[in-house]
């Protein structure tokens, strides 16, 4: 019966190819609009690292200035960095399970062989829990222990593209590398890694690939490494050595923390008063108490990540399935009716009104499914588009099985309930009256 | 006219009628709603920088290595750009306009800091600073070269006694007063003397509301990566490009060039998520309405196939080809104009929807009489052809059984 209800639905489509092609294309243009959009929203939206998300925490301290707050449109807020003292400190603490202080560097990476040219590289400049912390994935070899952070060793975890270009994509740990005139002993290879959005860096960037290469923190009063991420400043100091500069009161090293349960956050925070009060004493931190952590999801929100862009562009869009919607509804109505002589057979014949209801439902469903499939490949489509315009990393807008079955799903289902009403007025038509005027 | 056919028309197929409406109306609303975002976006784009954008070019370069001497190479590299033919000026720079990277700080008219400063883009460059841009100075003076010395990031030098703001900057800090010869002091509450006034020129981060706000002080930076800022003739920038790349890259192997590119490229990545908006507003509106006008035309067509026999009719009782023509003309003008009505609501609605929840612009209303006069023009145009068809049934079809 089923199949039956499917060649009526084809033979249907085919008595009026411009109708039955304007219904599949409304469909089509609003599934492959609305999808792609929802799709973006759904990248910039997405947990970069489910299984801990709750457990790990960015941490902020008010160390601003007496004066005003750190950002004026948002009081409450403390600064979204530490102060690089301020991080050595927490960490020599450990009061968490694993805590991290980094910041983004960039190095001069000086040729292996003679022929090549030296480049620069980004370094992500961490302290050694963040490959357990945030579970990156290693390759070759693994990150470096707390003894050789603490002796300032110069070792190096190379990102797969870095290894790929310097030593071919072998297994390098053990080899040298020569950065601003420092050899590193490459101490690990990870595997491509890029939790998307970014979580450990919103500020400098939520969606783009940077990290190359990663160093210990130890590092950066050896080598006098300068941050090429944001950093921001209140107080107005002498600086002219890098000690005065690490001693400083600007902000510019971001701070995470992983705790045991979700549930020791206010004993986490309870820790950084204690070390606030103190550090009162001495005529720091002048502003009132204002010491926070922030989950993985509550960062996100903070950085504002997901662009308001991404929500107006969703908003406007369903509403754009919608008119494709209701030009389903007006096509079927109007097609239906149109049918009403032959249906008017059907039922004098003998079909019951439930069989033409179902008919209708299928012949709308087999043009939900014909224009979901045409409006995947619109997606498809969009989202390259969306990738060159924002200039993002290829592959960075990903379209899964989840978003497939999504997008077939409202196509379907969106077609059927355009056709419900049709097909209802349809069913009722009496069998008689239109014969009658034949 | 005799509006009865119409109206009995439109009353048979009351469904069908509302839906074109809503469809038109909801149409209306993404229409307006998208549009004034994309002129909104446009205009930001084209907002005049003050800048001579097309005709600069930016280079970044780094040493390494012990023996790099960051003063020589930056002396060495400003004299060899300026030796090719067709440069007009160089200078260092500790950032660039319009790249998204920049310094900021606030500057206060008197010397306490309980007031609040005015915040400020900050840049440090030679006395061929304004020149490599192309910005213009409307009053006062340039810098002395005596003024502008190497300083390195060591250095934490006092305040300049001199320094250029822009005309937007001065208005911020002294208002309606004359800024020229005025003393500002910094964060460390040291004074500095405006000596010269642009009249325009953007910051870095063009998405700032003080874009326009700029304070510049003289200054070499010598820094671990030295940001060139290079202006040539009109028309040479492409043919440049390559030059300079070649001729720093020769010159010295104990640094990295790390990038030759124009200006232009750098400003079009700082506007690309405006231009990205509205690119995809663009392409949404036109397939809206493409698709809302062929759904009309479709449904038309239909309607005038289904009325064939009604349409003969009416010609046989005398009615004229334009009579048909001004029926379906009118009937739609009528859906038309009934989901305009709901359209203007609803275009409010999501107006007031895009204000409150992102801070939209509020939408400039004369958008919405644009926006309904050319629903009509596109819906009338949509239904022409059908309509023009149905005007050429023969009046013998009434004669005929169907």
């Amino acid at each position: 019966m089923f199949k039956y209800d499917v060649k009526l639905a084809f033979k249907s489509m085919r008595r009026n190819p411009i109708m039955t092609a304007l219904m599949v294309a409304a469909i089509a243009v609003g599934i492959g609009v609305s999808m792609t959009t929802l799709t973006v929203y759904y990248m910039m939206s997405s947990n970069p690292i489910p299984e801990k998300s709750d457990e790990l925490f960015a941490v902020t301290l008010d160390s601003w200035s007496p004066l005003r707050p750190f950002d004026d449109d948002n009081p409450e807020r403390a600064p979204h960095q530490l102060t690089y003292h301020d991080a050595e400190r927490l960490l020599s603490f450990a009061e968490a399970k694993r805590q991290v202080a980094m910041f983004e560097s960039s190095l001069i990476i000086e040729p292996v062989k003679a022929e090549d040219l030296p480049f620069e590289a980004f370094a992500r400049v961490t302290s050694t829990d963040f490959f357990a912390m945030f579970d990156v994935p290693f390759i070759h070899g693994s990150g470096w222990d707390k003894t050789t952070d603490a002796a300032a060793e110069p070792v190096v975890v190379l990102g797969k593209q870095l290894n790929e270009k310097l030593f071919g994509g072998e297994n390098s740990v053990g080899n040298w590398l020569t950065m601003e005139g420092t050899r590193f002993r490459v101490a690990g290879v990870i595997d491509s890694w890029e939790p998307t959005p970014r979580f450990y860096d919103p500020i400098n960037g939520a969606f783009q690939e940077i990290n190359e290469m990663f160093i210990p923190l130890s590092l950066t009063r050896v080598l006098e490494l300068s941050s090429v991420g944001s950093d921001w400043g209140w107080k107005s100091e002498e600086i002219t050595s890098f000690e005065q500069w690490l001693n400083s009161e600007a902000v510019w090293i971001q701070y995470f923390i992983e705790l045991e349960t979700a549930g020791g956050r206010g004993e986490y925070v309870a820790h950084l008063n204690a070390y606030v009060n103190e550090q009162k004493k001495l005529g720091r931190f002048e502003r009132p108490l204002n010491n926070n952590i922030y989950n993985v999801e509550e960062w996100m929100d903070y950085h504002e990540v997901v662009a308001n862009d991404a929500k107006v562009l969703v908003g406007l869009s369903f509403l754009f399935l919608v008119v494709c919607l209701l030009s389903t509804i007006a096509l079927t109505l109007t097609k239906f009716i149109g049918k009403k002589a032959e249906t008017s057979l059907r039922r004098a014949l003998g079909a019951s009104r439930q069989t033409i209801f179902k008919q209708q439902i299928v012949e709308v469903a087999v043009i939900g499914f014909s224009g979901g499939l045409i409006g995947l490949a619109l997606v498809t489509l969009g989202l390259q588009g969306i990738e060159y315009l924002y200039d993002s990393p290829e592959g960075m807008v990903r379209f899964d099985w989840v978003m497939v079955l999504t997008a077939l799903g409202i196509a379907i289902v969106s077609s059927m309930i355009a056709g419900l009403y049709p097909a209802w007025r349809v069913c009722n038509i009496p069998p008689a009256t239109q014969l009658k005027t034949q | 006219m005799n509006p009865g056919p119409m109206v009995s028309a439109l009353l048979r197929n009351k469904t069908g009628a509302i839906l074109v409406a809503l469809q038109v109306a909801v149409t209306l609303a993404i229409v307006i709603n998208s549009l004034y975002i994309i002129v909104l976006r446009v205009e930001k784009m084209n907002r005049e920088t003050g800048i001579d954008v097309a005709n600069v070019i930016i280079t970044y370069v780094r040493g390494f290595g012990d023996d790099f001497d960051v003063v020589d190479s930056i002396t060495n590299d400003i004299n060899l750009i300026k030796s090719i033919p067709g440069v007009v000026a160089a200078t260092v720079s500790n950032h660039v306009p319009l790249s998204g990277s920049g310094s900021g700080t606030g500057l206060r008219t008197v010397a306490d800091l309980s007031i609040d400063s005015i915040s400020t883009a900050r840049y440090r460059w030679s006395e061929e600073g304004l020149d490599s841009l192309g910005v213009k100075l409307s009053r006062g003076r340039n810098f002395l070269p005596e003024e502008v010395n190497f300083i390195r990031p060591e250095d934490d030098p006092p305040a300049p006694a001199s320094i250029l703001i822009t005309q937007d900057l001065a208005d911020a800090l002294f208002g309606e007063e004359d800024a020229l010869g005025k003393t500002v002091y910094w964060g460390s509450l040291e004074p500095s003397t405006i000596v010269g006034i642009i009249g325009r020129m953007h910051g870095s981060w063009v998405n700032w509301d003080k874009l326009g706000n700029v304070v510049i002080q003289p200054g070499k930076p010598a820094y671990t990566t030295n940001k060139l800022i290079i202006r040539v003739e009109p028309g040479m920038r492409d043919e440049l490009i390559p030059v300079i790349e070649e001729t720093l890259g020769e010159s010295n192997r104990a640094r990295v060039v790390k990038s030759v590119r124009p200006l232009e490229e750098l400003a079009a990545r700082s506007y690309r998520r405006d231009r990205g908006m509205a690119i995809i507003l663009s392409i949404v509106i036109s397939l809206l309405i493409g698709l809302t006008a062929l759904v009309i035309v479709g449904l038309t067509a239909f309607h005038v196939t289904q009325r064939t026999k009604q349409i003969g009719t009416r010609r046989a009782l005398g009615a004229r080809r334009i009579d048909i023509i001004r029926q379906f003309m009118l009937e739609n003008w009528l859906i038309t104009t009934m989901g305009a009505f709901i359209g203007v609501v609803l275009t409010v609605a999501v107006a007031y929807w895009l204000e409150t929840s992102f801070e939209l612009e509020r939408l400039d209303w004369s958008y919405l009489p644009i926006g309904i006069v050319v629903l009509w023009v596109l819906s009338s145009v949509a239904v022409f052809a059908p309509a023009r068809r149905a005007a050429a049934v023969s009046p013998a079809v009434a004669t005929r059984s169907v």
